[in-house]
């Protein structure tokens, strides 16, 4: 087969006329969502979002309104999580933004894309990693300040001072080993998400690449 | 949202590079259910891109950029997997479209030998066989002249190899 004979047949197929699509028909395409795997991402994060706000609202209200407002430390460690959550929604889209960049070239396009999302699962694992030690500290100082040691405890908080639950030695022996497998937890879940596809856009570079 | 009068710009644009887009559809995907898919895609993708289409460069090579990468970077799960080089197996899209004698037969072999090339040897034939010139096969895919030209000669002879494989029985 040498392409070269080919090309007046496959001109003459492109000058055949393809399928017809009306106007409204195209009108109509403009109006569904886009079904690529970036816009999807972007939606589920939109659902992430929405679930969150939903579950952490009536939290803080009740911790608001309850208890005389004796608990509304816990409804402000709420709100400092939705404060750093908003922080990691906003990066998470940005770079999600950055990954559909179809008005490249190809190779600058799957470039890119590669180097985005790989920020987006380093990004994506540090902070659901990091948010572990961040959340424990947070409550554990929240119920150091509501229920403060018994008299006579000394400044390492001994055991026999308070009860063994709020010991920061037993917070910390809890915590190294959560986080460390909160981390591989992440580690694993982002390369059953993305590692497929991540590695099926190097080997479209690579390809692009080599002479 | 675009303004109306943009939007029918864009529709007559879409409508008059229809083939293309089907074209670029035929080569990436096996069933009509996909092809649909990645049509709808590439519109949206147009459609999103469309404002920033300044007329820096032409505006077919605008189009080839943005549906080729759409088609690339989708890597969606096909409905149905290419089966082997079967010379005797019409395309669905050929079907839709008759071509009678020679040039029929001559395009079944094309789109079954290239259903067979990667992503990216697809994209290459496609612009060949379209009569892009280097330059502007340079401009979409970012590969240089030289690397292009290599990489031709290499997909020429696989096609051959492939043919003759088809024909002959020869694995």
């Amino acid at each position: 087969m040498e392409l070269d004979s080919l090309k007046y047949a496959w001109r003459t197929l492109g000058a055949k006329p393809a399928p017809e699509k009306s106007s409204e028909q195209i009108r109509a395409l403009l109006q569904r969502r886009s079904k690529g795997p970036v816009a999807k991402m972007r939606r589920n994060l939109v659902g992430e979002l929405l679930l969150i706000l939903v579950t952490y609202t009536p939290a803080i209200l009740f911790y608001f309104l309850e208890f005389d407002g004796r608990l509304s430390g816990i409804s402000w460690l709420f709100v400092l999580l939705l404060v750093i959550l908003a922080v990691y929604f906003y990066r998470k889209n940005q770079l999600l933004k950055a990954m559909q960049c179809a008005e490249y070239n190809i190779c600058n396009s799957l470039r890119q894309q590669v180097v985005t999302l790989k920020r987006y699962i380093r990004f994506y694992v540090r902070t659901g990693t990091a948010m572990i030690p961040i959340m424990a500290i947070l409550t554990w100082l929240i119920i150091r300040w509501k229920f403060p040691p018994l008299p006579g405890s000394d400044l390492f908080y001994r055991i026999s001072g308070s009860p063994w639950w709020q010991h920061p030695l037993t917070w910390l022996t809890l915590l190294i080993p959560v986080t460390a497998g909160v981390y591989f937890l992440n580690v694993w879940y982002v390369g059953r998400l993305y590692g497929q596809h991540i590695r099926k856009l190097q080997e479209l570079l690579r390809e692009m690449e080599e002479v | 949202m675009q303004p109306p009068h943009t939007q029918e710009e864009f529709v007559k644009l879409v409508q008059e590079h229809r083939a293309m887009l089907y074209k670029v559809c035929r080569l990436y995907c096996f069933s009509a259910d996909d092809r649909q898919d990645l049509f709808q895609e590439i519109v949206i993708q147009l459609w999103r891109s469309y404002p920033g289409f300044r007329g820096e460069s032409k505006f077919s090579t605008w189009l080839y950029r943005i549906a080729l990468n759409t088609a690339i970077s989708n890597l969606r799960k096909q409905r149905r997997r290419p089966s082997p080089l079967n010379i005797n197996e019409l395309p669905a899209s050929l079907q839709d479209m008759s071509h009678p004698g020679e040039e029929e037969e001559q395009l079944q072999q094309l789109y079954a030998a290239i259903d067979r090339l990667s992503e990216i040897e697809k994209a290459l034939v496609m612009l060949y066989l379209d009569d892009r010139s280097y330059e502007e096969m340079e401009e979409i895919l970012g590969i240089n002249q030289n690397n292009l030209r290599v990489k031709m000669n290499r997909i020429r002879e696989k096609l051959r190899k492939m043919t003759k494989e088809a024909t002959y029985g020869i694995r």
